[in-house]
């Protein structure tokens, strides 16, 4: 596995429950908004693994409702304990993002100074 | 419409879960999900390995993990299976008054019910998936169905033939309880499992018994009434076997 789809599937949880917490959604129309946002999944399925656990710890409730296009479809819409969890998420995101920036930048500095 | 090949995932899929003792209800419900969005995007022409990734196997995984196991139902289904198992094998004798247990009979009996639930295991996940839109789908069924009443008869007889002392012989008031309490169970599977089946195999195999038990020995015995039987059931069972195939082909 590439570095790239290693550290996007560390995101991804955090990622879905950010895009949930826009409004109600089901699985192709948050491929759709990943695509949007230039967010490379390995393959489209590997979101319901991460969609199946965010229901299990409560973090989204959904709904089956029927899709224009015929069969049901489920909705997802963020709980309670969904929006504290994506608070969190955003912290550790900022501290974890400004941590590799600083490491990275205060590299490329030694870099240019030798 | 879904893609062949989309479609045999999903059958795929549902059997593995099936066979790793996940939830029903949630089962049908991300089948729904893939489904729908498998739909959405062969419609927009990308293929199942877009959504699935390259290893189909490793993917059904990453599900299974994330479902944990149903132990509720497990617990449930596996001693109501064995316990039909045995009502089966209980109601025959007990029609014919002559219900008795071996201590021989117990042991390979439960051997056997293992072996079932490890025969059922892999070909839940390893053959049938693979035949599900072919004609051998049933024959892979009714083969292991045969095979293990088969086994189950091999027992009785040479329980039989070897004459293994048994420690417990129903008395005419035991059998009929047994039977009753059979009967009763195969109601309750059925009501359980939502479905006839487990009413009308019973029913159909009770007719043995039940002639063994009210027909004189001598109409029983008699050569020729056993040919013309012989005879008859062979012709119901091609006559059958035409017209079903017949109906599926119009279908």
């Amino acid at each position: 596995m590439s570095t790239t789809s290693q550290m996007l599937k560390g995101l991804l949880d955090g990622s879905l429950l950010a895009l949930i917490a826009k409004g109600e959604t089901y699985g192709y129309e948050i491929i759709e908004k990943l695509q949007e946002h230039k967010f490379a999944v390995v393959s489209e399925g590997s979101i319901y693994p991460v969609l199946m656990r965010l229901q299990k710890n409560n973090l989204v409730s959904t709904v089956m409702r029927k899709s224009p296009s015929g069969p049901k479809r489920k909705y997802y819409t963020i709980t309670e304990d969904g929006i504290v969890e994506l608070e969190r998420f955003k912290e550790h995101w900022d501290q974890l993002s400004q941590g590799v920036s600083s490491l990275l930048e205060e590299g490329d500095g030694k870099n240019a100074v030798q | 419409m879904l893609s062949n090949k989309s479609e045999q995932f999903i059958i795929e899929l549902r059997m593995y879960l099936m066979s790793k003792g996940k939830n029903d209800a949630e089962i049908n419900e991300l089948t729904e999900e893939l489904e729908d969005h498998l739909q959405q995007a062969e419609a927009e022409g990308k293929v199942p390995e877009h959504i699935v990734g390259e290893s189909p196997r490793e993917y059904m995984k990453s599900i299974g993990k994330e479902m944990g196991f149903d132990f509720r139902q497990i617990a449930s289904l596996a001693p109501m299976t064995a316990l039909l198992i045995i009502a089966y094998f209980s109601f025959a004798p007990a029609i014919e008054g002559t219900f008795s247990i071996s201590k021989i009979g117990i042991g390979v009996s439960i051997f056997l019910c293992l072996l079932s639930f490890a025969v059922y295991g892999f070909l839940l996940v390893n053959v049938l998936p693979k035949l599900f839109h072919s004609k051998w789908f049933y024959g892979v069924i009714a083969v292991a169905y045969t095979i293990l009443t088969g086994l189950f008869v091999v027992v009785i007889l040479w329980e039989q033939k070897t004459n293994a002392e048994p420690f417990f012989i129903a008395t005419p008031l035991q059998n009929n309880l047994i039977l009753l309490a059979c009967i009763m169970f195969f109601i309750i599977f059925a009501i359980y499992s939502k479905s006839w089946i487990t009413i009308l195999i019973p029913f159909f195999l009770s007719w043995g018994p039940v002639a063994n038990r009210f027909i004189p020995e001598s109409v029983n015995e008699d050569p020729m009434l056993i040919t013309i039987t012989v005879v008859l059931v062979v012709l119901i069972t091609i006559v059958g076997g035409v017209l079903l195939f017949r109906k599926r082909r119009v279908q």
